[in-house]
C-alpha cells in the first residue's frame, strides 16, 4: 500500500493486470447485451417507427442550433483575431463506447473501447452528449480507464456562465452530485447557475458545460458557503462518449482559408 | 470427487464470482452487492482448509484489488485479516448446520465492511456505513447456495 501511495514501483505490475482484468468486464456485459437485443428484438414496428420520427426531428432542432452556434464561433473568432488573441482551440472528438464500470460505489472508473492505438492519451477530456463525464488516468493498446467527476479524487476547475465567478468542482462519490467548496460567502452563485469548465489547469478545455447548481447553503458563523452541483452529464448511464482531442493550430488555418 | 473436478469447481466458482462482482448494476443497487469474491475465499477456507489458507486469500485480495482499484495491497491485507479467522475456526464450522454458517458468514460480513471502512478512511477514500447490515444479510442468504456446492465438492474428497 505504501508503495503504491508513495512510489511509481507498482505501476507497471499495475498495468498489466488492468489490461488483463478487461476480458472479465467484456464477459461480465454479456447479459446486459443479451437483454438491450432481446428488448430490441421484440420492439414492434410502430415503436421504432414513433422512435424514428423522434429522433428526425431532435436532429432537426441539434441542426438548427448548430447552425447558431457555427455563427457565434464565426463571430467569436473574428473578434478574438482582431483582439490579437492567440488560445483559440478546435476541438475535435472520437466516438467512443463504455465497456466495462467499476464494481464498487467508492470508485467512479470506467472502461472505455478505445486505447493507445486511437492516440487516446492520459488527462484526454471525456464528454457525453449532455456535458464534461472525466478524464482518462490509464491507457492499453485497445482500451482506456476513465475517472469520472464524481469520483472523491476528482476536481475541475469551473465557472459560473452568467457571471463568470471561478471556483473548483470536487467529485463526492454521489453520481449525482459535485460540490464546491471555500466560495466566499459574499460570492455570486445562486441556485440554478450554469458551470461551466473554466479551462484552467489546461487539463480540460474551457467552454464545456459541467453543472448547475442544485443548493447553496450559507453556514451560518462560517466564512464559507457550501455548494451542491448536479453534474449535467449522465454519469451513471451513459453508453457512448465522446473523447476530445484539442488543437491549437487548426482554427487559425481554417481563418486563413 | 476427483482431484480434476475439485479443481474444475475451483476454477468455476472463481470465475463466477469475478463476474457477479463485476455485471454492471443500476447505482441504486450497486451497494447491496454483495463481495462475492470474499465469499469464495471464505468458502474454499472452510471447505478446503487443509490446502487453502491465508495466502489464498491474499491472492483474491490482489484481485480485488486490481477490479475495484483500490490501492495495491489494500484489499489484500483485508482478505488476509478476514481469511483467517474460518481458517482458525474451520474444523468447528464443518461441523456446524447451514443456519449457523449462515450467522456465522453475517458476522464475518459486518467485520469485514467495517475494516475495510476503516482501511478506506486511512487512504481518504470515501466510506459508506449505511448498507453494512443490508449487504452482510444479503451475504448469508446467497452463503447457502456455495455452501451445499463447495460441501458437496470437497465431501469425499
Amino acid at each position: 500500500m505504501l508503495a503504491h501511495s508513495y512510489t511509481k514501483l507498482l505501476e507497471p505490475v499495475e498495468l498489466v493486470f488492468e489490461a488483463a482484468i478487461v476480458p472479465a468486464y467484456t464477459v461480465a456485459a454479456v447479459p446486459i447485451r443479451f437483454g438491450r437485443w432481446f428488448a430490441a428484438l421484440f420492439s414492434n414496428r410502430q415503436d421504432l417507427q414513433t422512435e424514428n420520427e423522434r429522433l428526425k426531428q431532435e436532429n432537426l432542432i441539434h441542426r438548427g442550433q448548430i447552425q447558431r452556434m457555427a455563427n457565434l464561433a464565426a463571430e467569436n473568432l473574428r473578434l478574438r483575431l482582431l483582439l490579437n488573441a492567440t488560445e483559440l482551440f478546435l476541438d475535435k472528438v472520437l466516438v467512443t463506447e463504455v465497456i466495462g464500470v467499476s464494481p464498487t460505489p467508492k470508485r467512479h472508473t470506467l472502461i472505455i473501447d478505445r486505447g493507445r492505438n486511437d492516440n487516446v492519451y492520459v488527462g484526454q477530456p471525456l464528454l457525453d452528449a449532455e456535458g464534461l463525464m472525466g478524464q482518462i488516468i490509464s491507457v492499453h493498446d485497445n482500451h482506456s480507464i476513465g475517472l469520472l467527476i464524481t469520483d472523491s479524487t476528482h476536481a475541475i476547475p469551473v465557472q459560473v456562465l452568467r457571471n463568470g465567478l471561478r471556483s473548483i468542482a470536487e467529485g463526492t462519490s454521489d453520481y449525482n452530485q459535485l460540490r464546491l467548496r471555500f466560495l466566499s460567502s459574499t460570492a455570486d452563485i445562486k441556485l440554478g447557475d450554469e458551470l461551466v469548465s473554466s479551462g484552467l489547469g489546461e487539463r480540460f478545455p474551457p467552454g464545456y458545460p459541467v453543472g448547475k447548481v442544485t443548493n447553496v447553503d450559507p453556514s451560518l458563523g462560517s466564512d464559507f458557503v457550501e455548494v451542491t452541483v448536479s453534474p449535467k452529464a449522465k454519469i451513471d448511464r451513459s453508453k457512448h462518449l465522446l473523447l476530445v482531442f484539442t488543437s491549437e493550430n487548426d482554427v487559425f488555418q481554417e481563418v486563413q482559408e | 470427487m476427483t482431484l480434476s473436478s475439485v479443481g474444475t469447481t475451483f476454477a468455476v466458482t472463481l470465475f463466477a464470482a469475478l463476474i457477479l462482482q463485476l455485471i454492471p448494476l443500476p447505482e441504486n443497487f450497486i451497494y447491496w452487492r454483495p463481495d462475492f469474491l470474499l465469499l469464495v475465499t471464505v468458502g474454499w477456507i472452510i471447505f478446503s482448509s487443509d490446502s487453502l489458507g491465508i495466502v489464498f486469500a491474499g491472492l483474491m485480495g490482489l484481485l480485488a484489488d486490481f477490479i475495484f482499484g483500490s490501492p495495491t495491497g489494500l484489499h489484500m491485507l483485508l482478505f488476509a485479516m478476514v481469511g483467517a479467522i474460518p481458517l482458525f475456526l474451520s474444523g468447528w464450522l464443518t461441523y456446524f448446520t447451514l443456519a449457523h454458517r449462515c450467522g456465522f458468514i453475517f458476522c464475518l460480513a459486518v467485520f469485514y465492511q467495517l475494516m475495510s471502512n476503516i482501511f478506506f478512511s486511512l487512504w481518504a477514500l470515501p466510506v459508506n456505513y449505511e448498507y453494512i447490515l443490508v449487504v452482510a444479510l444479503i451475504s448469508s442468504l446467497i452463503w447457502p447456495l456455495l455452501d451445499r456446492l463447495l460441501s458437496a465438492v470437497n465431501y469425499k474428497y
